[in-house]
């Protein structure tokens, strides 16, 4: 039952709960903008990216030199089912809502950053095994 | 939405899983019951337990020496809707349906059925 522990730590911290929130509302997040929009730094980002990334909760894509993540959840899973709680718990936050709205006016603003989405497409690496996904 | 993570840590444990899950499978529990079903000492039962009860997942009663301990979990509420999810995911777990086994065992032999348990309510533990 060890790993059924690790899969609820996926979410037991304030960072990577938001960090899943914010994935859970896009197609795709680059790791800078997980930075600007928590306002955290970019090792703090990444390692937590890289946190859920072994748990199989994300996938990465490089692009030059950013880290493209995206949920990799199969429906029906018990990834999905928690995820879907979390969404419920939080949607009606202002807090919550807050976060959507910066990352909202952070990808608008994006097409001129430097980090923009480019077409060349990294190859996507194996993701783990959530439990029972 | 530090509240929200701090709930779903309760869950981060091996130790508080445990314990939830078998707290699913009764409606009370003494702290005897879970350190003889998961092996643990009485303090790391009793610390917790009481981690548990200060986040409001469980009410506490004492019988004597011992503390009984059981879910407190209003229906359709956030900590309901995460049992849920964690019985769903254990209910399959070669690994948790022998925990709840060994509690069903260790009940029978202290001759405590739940019925019992539930009408005689501050029944003293049998197990000091």
């Amino acid at each position: 039952m060890r790993a059924e522990a690790r899969f609820f730590k996926s979410l037991a911290d304030e960072t990577r709960l938001k960090i899943l929130w914010l994935l859970s509302g896009v197609a795709e997040l680059c790791v800078c903008d997980v930075i600007d929009v928590l306002g955290i730094t970019q090792s703090k980002a990444s390692r937590h990216l890289r946190y859920l990334y072994h748990l199989g909760w994300v996938t990465d894509r490089r692009d030059g030199v950013w880290m493209n993540y995206r949920l990799s959840i199969a429906p029906g899973s018990s990834g999905e089912k928690l995820l879907k709680l979390l969404e419920e718990m939080v949607a009606s936050q202002p807090e919550a809502q807050a976060l959507r709205g910066n990352l909202q006016r952070c990808l608008a603003a994006k097409q001129h950053s430097k980090c923009a989405q480019g077409p060349n497409a990294g190859q996507k690496r194996s993701p783990g095994r959530l439990p029972g996904s | 939405m530090k509240t929200e993570a701090q709930l779903f840590k309760s869950l981060a444990d091996e130790t508080r899983l445990k314990i939830l899950w078998l707290l699913m499978a009764r409606e009370e529990l003494c702290v005897c019951d879970i350190m003889g079903v998961l092996s643990i000492t009485q303090s790391k039962a009793s610390r917790h337990l009481r981690y548990l009860y200060h986040l409001g997942w469980v009410t506490d009663r004492r019988a004597g020496v011992w503390m009984n301990y059981r879910l407190s979990v209003a229906p359709g509420s956030p900590e309901a809707k995460q049992l849920k999810l964690l019985a769903d995911i254990l209910g399959s777990r070669p690994e948790a349906q022998a925990l709840k086994d060994r509690l069903e065992q260790r009940l029978a032999a202290k001759g405590q059925s739940q019925d019992r348990a539930a009408s005689e309510g501050a029944a003293a533990c049998q197990c000091s």
